[in-house]
């Protein structure tokens, strides 16, 4: 048959497939396919809805998808820019000015907001002090609304006059939830909302004041980028562009991770489908030895006769990668709707990627880890149709195991991770699989002279595993790099979710006390001692900016948006403490160690900002307080806890230092929820105390933590379920020889039990061996994570030692399960055979 | 001896298929004694391995009766038919169904540890070496002739010292001159322990080499030829 037009391989490749469907030939690889793409599909799915869902929840932080702030009115052009791209767009100037009422003044921090401020989440008011809260749109022209705090300390009812700079206004609702309040610490003082229009008559925005002029922008992801890209090279020093990544520090940490394991988590279960793939593609080929023989018998050529196979395969693929995104897409709305009432309202659909990008992991996988056994079919003799024990050549390790990385790679590529991630996977991966195989071959070899002596049933189990070592290895390594994927992905949600629970201990301090006079320190701790069960110490602050670094002016030594950029160009807080606080960590130089009288007084610097602002330990650092310059020298950086809710300070002073300065004093603490009236109390005692509520940044942290942790949770379900599919698929590859094995030794005479036992012997060697691979890979491999992915801290996990008893138990029940087809085998198959 | 080791009454065999009933196998009575060699003939489809497996314990028939010494084998279970096997019967297979994780002598030993021999080592070497395979204990079936691995299959067919030897085409995928050896040895063995020998094969040669002949021809016996 010199040619043959691809139409008829075709044809003959589909006639081929159907009756080998009908045959129930197929089974197991259009299964391991159909598993691989729905995992893959329904995770992507998954996490994809979700990640937008927690991302839309997110940018509450900012009252928009994207903001611009300045400290001078932005230029239009910008504005014209967004207005190009589709975007909605919403104005906000906020600064602070003294409230006039007939009973006093207070001083507030006035936003005065367009029309359709906040373009993302709620604003919420009250109708009185106290009242349940509703959620509508903002105050109209003439009117204010205030938090009641401010009632409280004017004493003012709904319906009174107060006046903001020139302009009176009638304050009609008590502001009870502003979106972008929470993360924000400049707004010590109490809020007023306003109307924008009303912001000229004020009279109180003049050149030169401190006010901040924000631009809010909500629109759709791709415009929102494009926007990004277009505007920031035009943005001047004093404007800042930020999304919800950026706005928060401790929504920003927890999505990345939450992204991470996610990604994590579906290249764990395509790694797994992987697997299922290649034993049944390999099962497959092996299958197929005889037809490939025949049909080239029969005239067909080498490639021919692998076009026929490929086709076939690719065939299968398709049918196998559609129904199996069809089956991943139901799954994910399954889940959804089961979980309506947990979810935030809004999740968008999610699109078409997800599906198309969890058919394209399939047929990668497949052309990976399944192409290598094909190519084999192409090299089986002919004469395997007169002598059945010719086998084709093996193929190339090199082909079959570029072939999987390559697949692997792009996988990974796919699932966008990042360059560190990858090569911690993969090279940790390899790196295990290579020590832990090698030492496996090892043992195996030295096993086998003990097996002579031991009984039947051992004999009988583990001959097949030692006459193979290489093979059992392999084996070994297929079902340990299952249970190691599936007990990594358990290990990190436990931890990630430990971590979380720690950063937002129950009772997490919700409020900031500020402005604490010196006269009023001790009365106010007793006070607070009498409310609030854990109360942080008492911080002295004084306000001050960094001017100098060993003389040189700052400005010049740090990089445009920059955390150091943004620590120096305010007032930082400024303290001294004889001890180094809790949370905080020495991790350079010494603290306090009573130097000579002539040397500088010692300051001690956050790590971070210092490594921003490039700081060494022995630098001068000299401040601007109160007007004077202060010089410091570097003693000593600190790691600091940013996401404990204490308060914290980037420079700590050496006791004794700023004394001389006027000073108040900061502290946080914890009120159990229902206390406004307390709390009222509290603000009258204390009129200049600032009190500042963060129960909504806490409440929106957990309900974020809360999504993380239970996309984390499906996720970790489903890998469960790949890799039990794959631990199935794996056994079913071997069914053909041990289907025959057992029947010769039922016609010799061996009973089931006898044959039962040797089962579990084989079995559970192997799932001992794969759970001690697992448990070394694990640990290897959740060390290269914590310390490149996830940033955690990481400790040896000594209740990993059960996974070698858990994998023997595992493997070996569903091993006896899935090979009861040969148990069960009428033992006259063996006069069917040869 | 004249006692009925092997006794096979009224046998019918019918599967259903996806045209129907199908009858493999018509009424048919036998019975052997202990010593006695029987070749079982016939074309291809006539069913020759079915009254083999049928005799042997390795399914059941339709209807009718196999004693296999004196246990009516329709009366167990298949464990308990596995005992019988393992006490009274030997196997020789055309595709000679030899275990590829052991080697010869292990090969040789599976049947007299299944039955509980203490000295099954010792014996399976013994029995090797009656093959002429006493150099090759321990090499593995894929490192054997197919002559050779016939040998150590007719070792452990006799290793237990069966009852009854079973033998399914034990030639055929041998060569004309290999072949004539293992019959030789099959023979010849079978002679030296007194086994009872069932032996289904197309080489009329062989055929003859039995006391006792019956020839199939789709299910139904056609002749019958007796000493």
């Amino acid at each position: 048959m010199p040619h043959m037009p691809l139409s008829r391989l075709l044809v003959l490749a589909s006639r081929q497939l159907l009756r080998d469907a009908r045959s129930g030939e197929l089974r197991v690889l259009f299964f391991a396919l159909l598993i691989a793409v729905a995992a893959s599909t329904a995770i992507g799915y998954f996490s994809a809805r979700l990640n937008d869902g927690m991302l839309l929840r997110a940018t509450e932080f900012l009252a928009a998808d994207l903001r611009l702030t300045s400290s001078s009115p932005n230029p239009d052009e910008q504005l014209q820019l967004a207005q190009q791209m589709g975007l909605e767009h919403a104005h906000l100037v906020e600064f602070s000015s003294v409230i006039a009422s007939d009973s006093g003044i207070q001083l507030a921090s006035v936003k005065a907001a367009s029309n359709d401020y906040p373009l993302r989440g709620p604003l919420k008011s009250a109708a009185a002090l106290y009242q349940a809260e509703e959620t509508g749109p903002g105050p109209q022209p003439g009117e204010a609304w205030a938090e009641a705090r401010l009632f409280v300390a004017l004493d003012l009812q709904p319906g009174d006059m107060i006046e903001v700079g020139a302009k009176p206004l009638r304050l009609t609702r008590v502001l009870t939830y502003l979106p972008d309040e929470a993360g924000d610490f400049y707004s010590l003082t109490p809020h007023l909302l306003m109307h924008l229009d009303d912001l000229p008559a004020t009279g109180v925005v003049q050149p030169g004041s401190r006010v901040r002029y924000q631009e809010l922008w909500r629109g759709e992801r791709d415009a929102l980028a494009r926007f990004r890209q277009a505007v920031s090279p035009s943005l001047a020093p004093n404007q800042r562009l930020e999304d919800a990544r950026d706005g928060n520090r401790q929504v920003g940490n927890a999505l990345g991770r939450a992204e991470r394991y996610l990604n994590l988590a579906s290249l764990a279960a395509v790694l797994l489908a992987g697997v299922a793939v290649a034993l049944s593609a390999a099962r497959f080929a092996a299958r197929r030895f005889d037809a490939s023989a025949l049909l080239r018998c029969l005239g067909l050529s080498r490639r021919q006769a692998l076009g026929l196979f490929s086709l076939q395969l690719a065939l299968l693929g398709l049918a196998a990668s559609l129904t199996g995104a069809l089956l991943g897409w139901l799954a994910q709305l399954a889940l959804f709707s089961l979980l309506g009432d947990l979810l935030p309202a809004q999740i968008p659909p999610g699109g078409l990627w997800p599906a198309l990008a969890g058919m394209a992991t399939g047929l990668v996988a497949l052309a990976g880890f399944a192409l290598p056994p094909l190519a084999a079919l192409g090299r089986v003799p002919p004469l395997r149709v007169l002598r059945r024990d010719l086998l084709p050549l093996p193929a190339s390790a090199w082909l079959v195991y570029g072939a999987a990385l390559l697949a692997l790679g792009l996988i990974m590529w796919r699932l966008s991770l990042d360059l560190q991630l990858t090569l911690a996977l993969l090279g940790g991966g390899l790196v295990t699989a290579l020590l832990l195989g090698g030492a496996l071959l090892l043992g195996l070899k030295s096993l086998r002279r003990l097996l002579a002596d031991a009984a039947l049933p051992w004999r009988l189990g583990l001959g097949q595993l030692l006459r193979h070592p290489l093979a059992a290895a392999g084996q070994s390594l297929a079902f340990g790099l299952i249970i190691l994927a599936m007990s990594l992905i358990a290990l990190l949600r436990g931890e990630l979710l430990d971590t979380w629970q720690e950063q937002l201990p129950e009772q997490a301090p919700n409020h900031f006390a500020l402005n604490i006079l010196p006269a009023e320190q001790q009365a106010f701790a007793d006070r607070l001692a009498e409310l609030s069960p854990h109360p942080a110490p008492l911080f002295p602050v004084v306000p001050g900016r960094l001017t100098l670094i060993n003389g040189e002016p700052v400005r010049q030594l740090v990089s445009k948006e920059s955390q150091g950029e943004r620590a120096i160009r305010r007032d930082l807080s400024l303290t001294w403490a004889a001890e180094l606080p809790a949370d905080n960590q020495l991790i350079a130089g010494a603290w306090w160690s009573g130097q000579a009288a002539d040397e500088l007084p010692g300051v001690s610097v956050e790590s971070e900002l210092a490594e921003s602002l490039k700081l060494q330990l022995g630098d001068r650092l000299t401040f601007s307080v109160g007007g004077l310059d202060r010089e410091t020298r570097v003693t000593s950086l600190r790691k600091v806890d940013w996401n404990n809710f204490q308060p914290n300070f980037y420079m700590i002073f050496e006791p004794g230092t700023l004394q001389d300065l006027p000073t108040t004093y900061l502290t946080s603490f914890y009120l159990p929820p229902n206390q406004e009236r307390q709390l009222v109390e509290l603000a009258r005692a204390f009129p200049a105390v600032t009190l500042l509520q963060v129960e909504a940044l806490l409440a929106q942290l957990r309900s974020i933590l809360d999504q993380v942790t239970l996309a984390i949770e499906f996720v970790l379900l489903f890998v469960l379920a790949a890799g039990l599919t794959v631990l199935f698929a794996g056994l079913q590859a071997t069914l053909d020889e041990r289907i025959r094995q057992g029947a010769l030794l039922r016609a010799l005479g061996a009973e089931r039990g006898l044959l039962i036992r040797a089962r579990r012997a084989e079995f559970g060697l192997l799932g001992a061996a794969s759970g001690l691979l697992a448990a070394l890979g694990c640990e290897l491999i959740s060390y290269l994570l914590y310390r490149f992915a996830f940033d955690l801290a990481w400790q040896p996990h000594p209740w990993l030692l059960v996974l070698p008893l858990l994998g023997a138990l595992l493997v070996a029940g569903a091993g006896v399960l899935g090979t009861r087809r040969a148990l069960n085998i009428s033992p006259l198959t063996v006069l069917r055979e040869g | 001896m004249s006692s009925s080791i092997l006794t096979a009454r009224n046998l019918s065999k019918v599967v259903t298929s996806a045209e129907g009933e199908l009858t493999i196998l018509h009424d048919l009575s036998l019975e052997l004694n202990s010593g006695d060699s029987l070749a079982i003939v016939g074309s291809s489809g006539s069913g020759k391995s079915t009254l083999l497996g049928l005799l042997a314990g390795l399914d059941l028939p339709s209807s009718g009766q196999v004693l296999l010494a004196g246990q009516d084998l329709g009366q167990l279970d298949e464990d308990q038919r596995a005992r019988v096997r393992a006490e009274q019967v030997g196997f020789v297979f055309q595709s000679f169904q030899l275990l590829d994780s052991l080697n010869a002598l292990e090969n040789v030993m599976l049947p007299l540890e299944l039955e509980g021999h203490a000295d099954a080592r010792q014996r399976a070497r013994t029995l090797l070496e009656r093959v002429g395979l006493g150099q090759r204990l321990s090499h593995y079936p894929r490192q054997l002739s197919g002559g050779e691995q016939q040998r150590v299959a007719i070792a452990r067919a006799f290793a237990a010292e069966p009852a009854v030897l079973f033998a399914d085409e034990p030639t055929g995928n041998l060569d004309s001159h290999t072949g004539e050896r293992i019959s030789d040895l099959l023979f010849e063995l079978n002679q030296e322990q007194g086994a009872t020998l069932v032996l289904v094969t197309h080489d009329e040669r062989l055929a003859h080499r039995c006391q006792r002949l019956i020839r199939l021809e789709g299910g139904h016996l056609v002749d019958r030829v007796e000493p």
